[in-house]
């Protein structure tokens, strides 16, 4: 029997161990056991998701929509009211959302919830997990409101086709890595579902695997690369860069987090060991390397600024035009609206405090979404080492105002061959590129062409399934 | 019957739209009127910068014809000793784009004048009726400030009495702060630092102060609060915002309510809106003149009258070592060793606030008059711009009926609205300060080992505008209740710093937001 053998079958132990005495553990809950599952829940990030933003707002009662191509995704509540969250659960019950995304009646999450990739979660960190929710996360009673997708999305017995094609069957044990990767393995696939923004999807919204952590689509925000590729990657990041930008938000001259990346260091990973995140460093310096054909250098290696000719200052604003704000001039939008931090040059304050917009990989990238985006909505992030914040310009300026600018500034101090047009302005700020599967959703014909088509898949599925039990089981 | 709105609100200022925002998150249908239109922050950079009057904290801001301001040359006929002329803004968000964002609170004696003292007006209200929502307005504002100081200004215990500490802690002391206060406090003078909204970490959807020094004319990054702030929160509640509409009227209706507002649009279109409620929220003088051109909440004969400024008087010199002024915000606190005490029987309260304003401008416009030039300008220049020393003070006035605004009958602006008529005497009680305050410049010079500039100004405008709808405890000689409710009309708030009728010796702003927040808290119990 090999050791990790042994482990497993110590961690079943355990777990019926804990399903077995779950009621007299409740009167005798074992901190360190509670503690533990609170690290794993940060390491999860449920609050991401289930805690809505904002002050005030109770931890895991749920209520943040959740950015989806079909519509938003209303996190549920999961603290342990008995009446409106998880207080009813099980062990297995709690084990059965988690891993496979069902709930106790029977309905089916969308994979907004990551089961695809908690399906990997062990059991002694399933019994942790639900340790820390059932005995320390306070009950709230009351629901947020339901979730409600168009047709077809709203049949969420869609979901028993799409579990069949990509429903994940947790981390397989990777006989060649060392400890560290293989536990930067698990934080990177499991517990931190990386993949689940990373990774793009295809037609049908599933992890496109063979570009796993190639970058990825999320509400108008690019999830960048981060495979070692060196140019469309982070292979020329070093360790120790990787594992600040997980901690602070921010690696000058690399990258700073804003949008749900922001979301992602302010909720979990700031509050991840050195250790935890140097093992995801170690891991993410593993995995395949993707590339992007073209991409000639990384975004942020733009490092000079290009010069402005000085007459873009000196406008001579008249008295007449002192309430006309309906300039589409880049230097002029740039000059009131970004220099005052970033200055006039683009460097940024000289304590980093407002970073410099040379050597950004949101400026220099040739995709230029993130850098649309952090106009529009502004940076809003806690990290380990304090809070950063830049203001929204989505309401003083319009889709085109914002073209232009970011234009201006993709230009000057990053990849001039980038040029914005207010139509993709437009479309980031819709949620970002349509997928196929939700430009079908409306016609119905082709709906159904989908459902039939699923159905076929789930034959198919069953057939293989039966004949792969035939075979040993682990 | 039905009505337009529950409440509408005149005004969309700093008082105006936080009472807006309070009613409306509280559930009521709100619909705010603003004369001016609405400019995006960074529009107001770019005309700054490209303004050749960098002094005139009103030009980067448009004076529409049918939405004048002060700074419009015709807009206030003087008609007393002093040229009363403060600074003024009509777009959304108000004067306070371009205030300093001092946020003091008045000390319980400020509010005490009259049974202390013997001389002006006492408040209705006292301190410890006013305190919880003093603590909300320093919410809303985001102000940062010290929790151990004694503002009064005599050097003792933490005052006063606060319910809840400040929202943010104070930032780090200027360099020239640093360097008056080491010379300056040992001669006797409490340095405090001054409350502010201008916010030192990420507040509110707002960016953390980065020293831009640009606080007037306007805060380039949002970093200090105005009042265009909680107009957004307002609409966000659901407040309805109608920009181009100046009241011009207020209605009269049965049982001695206001049943509506009449407002023009510079198209020259006039707008009646019914509610059952109305608050005014209009700028200390335009407040006055829409109920005198209404004729209405006037039986006292106090509309418009009582009006009071902290005349000021300014102090520069050189002094004889470099103290750097113009790095972080534009002034950060003062001396107040006048604040309170019994000389307020015989003459006025006095502050001096010390101003951190880059003073190139100022260094360079002098040494020009007086034909320095070339190299030797350059040198001077970069030495006399860090031994600047700017301070500003400022007096406490007392009521008088006699100064007062009024819609001016023989000028009116492009919707054929009166424009303002000014008498404004500055008065013993302020007179008999100034021998304090030149000995105190004299001092301040001497311990800094100085050279003096100006020493010697006449009384100017601190655009602290009060008393013009003074509130009282008795109807015949207040316009107000304790609660900002006009004595003649049930239904009628007024939401201005016009309502203060005592004027201590500070900004009056947050104490202007406190009593918004307040009377909206009152509207929202009764509607």
């Amino acid at each position: 029997m090999s050791s990790s053998r042994i482990v497993l079958a110590l961690a079943v132990g355990v777990a019926a161990f804990v399903c077995a005495t779950g009621a007299a553990r409740a009167q005798a809950p074992d901190p360190a056991l509670v503690e533990r599952g609170e690290y794993l829940a940060k390491a999860g990030d449920c609050a991401g998701c289930h805690t809505a933003p904002g002050a005030g707002s109770s931890a895991f009662a749920g209520g943040y929509a959740i950015p989806s191509p079909m519509g938003g995704i209303i996190a549920s509540n999961i603290t342990p009211s008995k009446t409106h969250g998880i207080g009813g659960y099980s062990l297995k019950d709690f084990t059965r959302a988690v891993r496979d995304g069902v709930l106790p009646d029977g309905t089916h999450l969308y994979p907004a919830m990551p089961y695809t990739a908690y399906a990997g979660v062990t059991d002694q960190d399933i019994a942790a997990l639900y340790a820390f929710f059932m005995l320390k996360v306070a009950p709230v009673d009351s629901s947020p409101p339901k979730t409600e997708l168009p047709f077809p999305f709203n049949v969420r017995a869609s979901m028993i086709g799409w579990n069949l094609l990509y429903a994940g069957r947790g981390t397989a044990p990777d006989p060649g890595g060392s400890p560290q990767t293989q536990r930067g393995r698990y934080l990177v696939e499991t517990l931190g579902h990386c993949g689940t923004c990373h990774t793009p999807r295809n037609a049908l919204m599933g992890e496109k695997t063979s570009r796993f952590l190639g970058g990825g689509e999320v509400g108008g925000w690019h999830a960048r690369n981060i495979t070692p590729d060196p140019v469309a990657g982070i292979g020329a990041w070093t360790e120790d860069e990787i594992v600040a930008y997980q901690k602070h938000g921010f690696v000058p001259g690399k990258s700073v987090a804003a949008g749900p990346m922001a979301e992602a260091v302010e909720h979990s990973l700031r509050y991840l060991t050195d250790d935890d995140l140097r093992a995801i460093a170690a891991y993410l310096k593993t995995v395949p390397a993707v590339s992007e054909p073209g991409a000639a250098r990384p975004a942020y290696a733009w490092k000079e600024a290009r010069p402005a000719a000085v007459t873009s200052f000196e406008t001579g604003s008249q008295r007449a035009d002192l309430a006309n704000a309906a300039t589409l001039d880049g230097a002029i939008l740039y000059n009131g609206a970004c220099a005052s931090c970033h200055g006039v040059d683009g460097a940024g304050t000289s304590d980093r405090f407002f970073p410099s917009l040379t050597s950004s990989t949101t400026v220099g990238s040739a995709d230029p979404s993130n850098l649309v985006m952090t106009i529009t909505e502004g940076v809003d992030r806690r990290g380990f080492s304090g809070h950063a914040f830049m203001q929204g310009f989505g309401r003083e300026l319009t889709n085109a105002q914002i073209a232009s600018v970011a234009t201006y500034v993709a230009k000057r101090f990053g990849n001039p061959d980038v040029s914005i047009g207010e139509a993709k302005v437009a479309e980031l700020r819709a949620g970002g590129p349509t997928p196929m599967i939700v430009k079908a959703g409306p016609a119905m014909a082709v709906a159904i062409a989908l459902l039939v088509l699923v159905a076929v898949v789930i034959v198919v599925r069953l057939v293989r399934r039966m004949t792969m039990r035939k075979l040993p089981h682990a | 019957m039905e009505y337009d709105a529950d409440v509408i609100v005149v005004g969309s200022g700093a008082l105006g739209a936080n009472a807006a925002h309070q009613l409306a998150k509280a559930g009521k249908s709100v619909i705010i009127l603003e004369a001016g239109v609405r400019i995006p922050r960074w529009k107001i950079v770019e005309n700054f910068r490209n303004s050749p009057a960098q002094r005139n904290f009103n030009a980067p801001y448009p004076s529409e014809p049918w939405a004048p301001t002060t700074y419009n040359p015709d807009y206030i006929e003087n008609t007393g000793s002093f040229a009363f002329l403060p600074g003024m803004l009509k777009i959304v968000g108000g004067t306070t784009w371009h205030w300093a964002a001092a946020c003091w609170r008045y000390i319980p004696n400020d509010m005490k004048l009259k049974s202390i003292y013997g001389v002006g007006r006492d408040w209705p209200i006292s301190y410890d009726d006013l305190e919880p929502w003093y603590g909300r307005a320093e919410e809303a504002l985001g102000v940062v400030g010290s929790d151990e100081e004694d503002q009064s200004g005599q050097g003792g215990a933490a005052f006063p009495h606060r319910s809840k500490p400040y929202p943010l802690p104070p930032e780090a002391k200027t360099y020239i702060f640093q360097r008056l206060q080491a010379r300056l406090a040992p001669l006797g003078y409490n340095f405090i630092h001054e409350p502010h909204g201008r916010v030192s970490r990420p507040y509110d959807g707002r960016p953390a102060c980065c020293g831009n020094n640009n606080c007037m004319p306007v805060c380039p990054i949002g970093a200090m609060y105005s009042g265009d702030m909680h107009v957004a929160h307002a609409e966000k509640a659901g407040a309805q915002l109608r920009t181009d509409a100046t009241a011009y009227k207020l209605e009269k209706g049965e049982g001695g309510k206001i049943a509506a507002v009449h407002y023009r649009t510079s198209k020259g279109q006039d707008v009646r809106l019914t509610a059952r409620y109305f608050v005014v929220a209009a700028h200390g003088l335009e407040t006055p003149k829409l109920l005198l051109m209404s004729e209405v909440a006037n039986s006292s004969d106090q509309v418009g009258r009582n009006l009071m400024d902290h005349s000021g008087m300014g102090l520069q010199f050189l002094a004889d070592e470099p103290v750097w002024p113009g790095r972080g915000a534009v002034q950060q606190g003062g001396i107040f060793n006048w604040r309170d005490g019994a000389f307020r029987a015989r003459h006025s309260a006095v502050k001096h606030a010390i101003t951190n304003i880059m003073p190139n401008v100022d260094v360079t416009t002098r040494l020009l008059n007086a034909h320095v030039l070339g190299s030797e300008l350059n040198r001077r220049i970069r030495d006399e711009a860090s031994r600047w020393v700017d301070i500003s003070t400022v007096f406490e006035m007392l009521p008088h009926p006699e100064n007062r605004v009024e819609p001016n009958p023989s000028r009116k602006d492009a919707l054929g609205i009166p424009m303002l008529r000014v008498h404004y005497d500055v008065d013993d009680y302020v007179k008999a300060a100034r021998p304090v305050a030149v000995n105190d410049f004299r001092n301040f010079v001497s311990g800094m080992g100085g050279q003096v500039i100006v020493d010697d100004t006449d009384w100017q405008n601190r655009d602290h505008i009060m008393g013009t709808v003074l509130m009282g405890a008795n109807p015949a000689d207040s316009v107000v209740d304790g609660d900002c409710r006009t004595h003649d009309h049930k239904n009628l708030f007024l939401a201005t710093t016009g309502v203060i009728p005592a004027s201590g010796v500070i900004n009056p702003t947050l104490t202007g937001v406190a009593l918004a927040i307040r009377l909206a808290d009152t509207i929202a119990r009764e509607v």
